[in-house]
């Protein structure tokens, strides 16, 4: 994350010049980050349809996002005009750092766009399919190491469900944390540890070049361009979505969430936003209203479940 | 070789006057917007890299890599002149550089980091350009064992090489190793020292800790020191160009600092700092000027700048061939080389040959357009000295803020920045080295980390450590720096001892 | 030592001062790590267990620097005057605080002012109007022109067509 900071003032010089917004949207993380990309292509994109005159956006960091969360909760109670983007990491952040605020406390919009989770092995490995892989982790799980990022992040999280989907004590996992994606990256493909999962679009390059194999992905079903099972298909119930999101100040009415819903269901359907989406090669996962709150609910409550086991939650 | 072709071909296409007009205008922007104290290359790239965006391709490639290069550039000036480094990887070179600057021979100081980036960075462009995809396969056979051994050995060569009191220099290191404790524990996902405070979960940024321990303490000792009208600064004594003398110095430690930083830098996990901190204790044994070293030895300078620079083009080899960022720099030059059409990834030698040839060209074109744009101005750069110090000292002190307003405007920020400023300055005031401090805070974390791996992969088997032949070398490497000198000095003061007695007689 | 060193000469204050230091550290850090859960996983060494060693080499060397204090002579005390530190470290809560509240270029501005007085020009008169436009100017390049985000007040929300 720390390396990624200012790449994304990149995205802030081709944003148009800031005037006293009709909204204000808050990117928890530092520009560069994937939080800040998505918050200023909304701003982009919100202006560029002109849904909205004027938008700004703002860089709160830290603490996987529960720093700008805490912010935004204490700032703005019933603004209709505040939005914060955030994600499933910030999830998993809010019960490991025990976080005083949470996402009960903000209003949930949509859900944006979202990545999902693949399993890889080098391709000197002997292992060649998602079975055998379970069945070397069934047989000592010690012995099968996971390269991924940082310790209760979704990676950590993919890992444990696998794991328990597989019969396999989740905390007898072997998972080692990297600092990003990159590193956890170069461990893999330098046969370090035995198997790695990141997001997909991490590994997609390497797999093209036959440096890497996907074992499996986390997907409800195949995803198109990728030679891979689901896990579902493999017989683990483990369906894992890296997504992303927008939500509202908490304690606004019911009329200023649904105008706010309107113009995020407005931004999502232009062209512009496809395009944009194309271009950063985002997954169109768009959900709103009180289907999204379901599917976030459920989110948080395995979540918290799949961390207790894992011990990382108590 | 085909690749040399294509490489000819960039740099004739390069040569056409408008492409070096946009060198030239890159290398001033990056230099002028990187020489402000307290910005690195990293901002300074990231601030400037939307210039670039109007022009087309290999126009916007070359201007970037002027930026880049001048970024560098800039921030080892202020860092020389100034004391004040933007970024950990020129820590190093101020160490020297400065006291270097204080005796009047800033200009010499300038001239070999401006002579020894040049050379380190033809070089290591170089190797990049033709041993990149084979020093990749290298660089990811290093394992964590590994890369515990190689810090181990930046530890033991690093911690002997700095200060005069063996007992301050490892009190400075433990303090940036407490400091490195603070935050979440990556592998274990704990938060440690941070009292509940949301802010220090993330840890303590190194650009913070320097900023404030090089720039605010810097400036704190100098008010505390005198009053107005106080002993004036020599801004040159002798000649501002290099001796025959500083050459015969430099070379060696140009090529021994580029040999040190490219592999370090090319490995995903190395980082430029280390390649400097081996530089600098290679030099400090090896030079045969032991005692000019803490007080301005040109070897000090020359070795670690190279150092820094190929270190800088190292990072370009796992950054092209596998899309990895290992610096704040490079996490910047893939936003940069995406918006160019440049996929960096195993495919790119294979697919864009054309486009990692033409950037290769530009890094050339820039590097040596770095040298004719400042060699000139070494003159200017040293005048900065004779500002007024209220003037000179009032802008240090609001660039070095800036630089961390801007990266995170949260007012526990700005309060470390603080308290760590006081801190250098009582540091300064008490005879404590301060460079320990910022490379205990950057290996610290490093070595607890990939010593945690690499038991965590052998399931805790302690002998993995010695296993690999690459780690049981470094260990071993450095088990020798760590008790040579030990004997040396017992023989030493053997010596000594039978020469008091000898006296007493 | 008391025995063949009669001479009754002060300890070091400082190296005293720096073991008192030390050792809190120590504490500090070694009770943070005892709070911590012991879950080394499979590596044997766990996120309690790092602090613990240096911890430990903290107490070591505060240990080391009482001896010195009172082994080794106390290096002369640096002539420093305190005015102008205070100055300078006044400014720089004064940007702390005034940061958010009225924005970059004021508070710079004042940071600006304190550290020339520090070094001397005593006229605030003409400092803090100095060091009001240089800090406006900087905003004015790096947040108008390189879109770098910094707080902003009335002051450059009037320049900047808020």
């Amino acid at each position: 994350m720390k390396h990624t900071l200012f790449a994304g003032l990149v995205a802030a010089a081709l944003a148009v010049p800031a005037y006293a917004g009709d909204y204000m949207i808050m990117a928890p993380a530092a520009p560069g980050g994937g939080w800040d990309q998505t918050a200023r292509t909304m701003q982009e994109v919100l202006g560029a349809e002109g849904i909205s005159g004027s938008v700004q956006v703002q860089n709160v960091p830290g603490a996987g996002g529960t720093v700008g969360l805490a912010q935004f909760v204490s700032q703005n109670a019933g603004k209709g005009d505040q939005l914060i983007v955030g994600g499933y990491v910030m999830v998993g952040a809010i019960l490991t750092n025990a976080s005083p605020v949470s996402l009960a406390d903000v209003t949930p919009i949509a859900r944006l766009t979202g990545e999902y989770e693949a399993i890889v092995v080098p391709a000197s490995s002997p292992i060649q399919n998602i079975g055998e892989l379970v069945e070397a982790l069934k047989a000592d799980p010690g012995a099968v190491s996971w390269a991924g990022g940082s310790a209760g992040g979704t990676d950590h999280i993919a890992v444990g469900l696998l794991a328990k989907a597989a019969g396999v004590d989740p905390t007898k996992i072997n998972y080692i944390a990297y600092s990003g994606g990159g590193e956890a990256l170069a461990a893999i493909l330098g046969s370090q540890v035995t198997a790695g999962i990141s997001g997909l679009g991490e590994f997609k390059a390497q797999a093209d070049a036959g440096t890497l194999r996907i074992l499996a992905v986390t997907s409800e079903e195949r995803i198109e361009g990728v030679d891979a099972p689901t896990l579902k298909e493999a017989g683990l119930d483990v369906v894992l979505q890296n997504w992303r999101m927008v939500a509202a100040a908490p304690g606004i009415s019911a009329d200023q969430k649904a105008a706010i819903l309107a113009d995020v269901e407005k931004m999502v359907n232009s062209a512009s936003w496809q395009t944009a989406l194309e271009t950063k090669g985002w997954a169109n996962t768009y959900l709103a209203g009180d289907a999204f709150q379901a599917q976030l609910d459920a989110d948080i409550a395995s979540t918290e479940t799949i961390l207790k086991d894992i011990g990382l939650v108590k | 070789m085909a690749g040399f072709d294509l490489l000819m071909q960039g740099l004739v296409a390069a040569m056409d006057p408008m492409l070096l007009l946009y060198a030239l205008i890159g290398v001033t922007l990056g230099t002028a917007v990187g020489v402000l104290p307290g910005i690195g290359p990293a901002l300074t790239v990231a601030l400037l890299l939307p210039v670039t965006y109007g022009l087309d391709p290999a126009g916007s490639l070359i201007m970037f890599a002027g930026i880049y290069y001048g970024g560098m550039y800039g921030g080892s000036t202020t860092s020389i002149l100034l004391n004040t480094p933007g970024e950990s990887a020129s820590i190093i070179t101020a160490l020297e550089g400065n006291k270097m600057a204080r005796a009047g021979r800033g200009g010499p100081a300038l001239a070999t980091a401006a002579i020894g980036s040049f050379v380190a960075g033809l070089i290591a462009t170089l190797l990049l350009a033709f041993l990149a995809p084979s020093v990749v396969k290298i660089a990811i056979a290093f394992g964590p064992r590994d890369y515990f051994a190689l810090m181990v050995l930046a530890f033991v060569t690093v911690s002997s090489a700095f200060g005069d009191s063996t007992r301050k220099g490892l009190i400075s290191l433990f303090v940036g190793l407490s400091l490195a404790l603070v935050g979440i524990d990556q592998l274990s996902g704990q938060a440690r020292l941070a009292y509940g405070v949301p802010q220090l979960l993330d840890g303590i940024e190194v650009t913070t800790l320097a900023v404030a321990m090089f720039a605010l303490g810097e400036a704190l000792f100098v008010a505390g020191q005198g009053g107005p009208g106080e002993a004036k600064v020599i801004a040159v004594k002798g000649s501002v160009w290099m001796t025959r003398k500083d050459w015969a110095r430099s070379w060696k430690p140009w090529l021994r600092g580029t040999a040190l930083g490219f592999p370090i830098g090319a490995m995903p996990a190395g980082g430029a700092e280390i390649g400097t901190f081996l530089s600098y204790a290679t030099e400090k044994r090896l030079t045969k000027h032991p005692e000019e070293f803490g007080n301005g030895a040109i070897e000090g300078v020359a070795g670690p700048e190279a150092a820094n620079n190929a270190s800088a083009a190292g990072t370009l080899v796992p950054l092209l061939t596998l899309g990895l960022p290992t610096s704040a720099t490079a996490a910047i030059m893939l936003a940069g080389f995406q918006q160019f059409g440049l996929q960096p990834g195993p495919l790119l030698f294979a697919t864009n040959p054309d486009l990692v040839w033409s950037l290769i060209a530009s890094l050339l074109i820039a590097n040596a357009m770095l040298l004719v744009l400042n060699l000139p101005l070494i003159g200017l750069w040293v005048r900065l000295l004779t500002i007024p110090r209220p003037w000179l000292y009032a802008g240090i002190l609001v660039f070095a803020t800036l630089g961390t307003i801007g990266a995170n405007p949260s007012p526990v920020e700005l309060f470390m920045l603080l308290c760590f400023g006081v801190m250098g300055y009582l540091m300064r005031l008490y005879g404590f080295p301060i460079a320990p401090v910022v490379v205990g805070l950057i290996l610290g974390p490093m070595a607890e980390q990939q010593l945690r791996r690499a038991l965590s992969i052998s399931q805790g088997d302690l002998t993995t450590l010695v296993a690999s032949p690459v780690s049981a070398v470094l260990l071993a490497l450095a088990f020798l720096a760590l008790v040579v000198p030990m004997v040396l000095r017992m023989r030493g003061k053997g010596q000594v001892l039978t020469q008091l007695a000898a006296d007493e007689d | 030592m008391s025995g063949f060193n009669p001479s009754q000469r002060r300890p070091d204050g400082v190296a005293l001062v720096t073991a008192a230091a030390l050792g809190a550290v120590a504490v500090l850090i070694w009770t943070d790590a005892a709070r911590l859960p012991q879950d080394a996983g499979y590596s044997g060494v766990g996120p309690a267990d790092v602090p613990r060693w240096i911890a430990g080499c903290l107490g070591g060397l505060a240990l080391w620097s009482l001896v010195a204090a009172f082994r080794e002579a106390p290096e002369a005390p640096p002539r420093q005057a305190w005015g102008p530190v205070l100055w300078i470290v006044a400014g720089l809560l004064a940007q702390l605080v005034l940061l958010q509240p009225v924005g970059f270029s004021v508070a710079t501005g004042l940071l600006f002012a304190c550290t020339a007085r520090g070094f001397g020009k005593r006229n605030l008169m003409v400092t803090v109007p100095v060091g009001i436009v240089f800090a406006l100017a900087i905003h004015l390049v790096f947040a108008g022109l390189l879109k770098l985000s910094l707080p902003a007040g009335p002051l450059e929300n009037l320049f900047l067509g808020g």
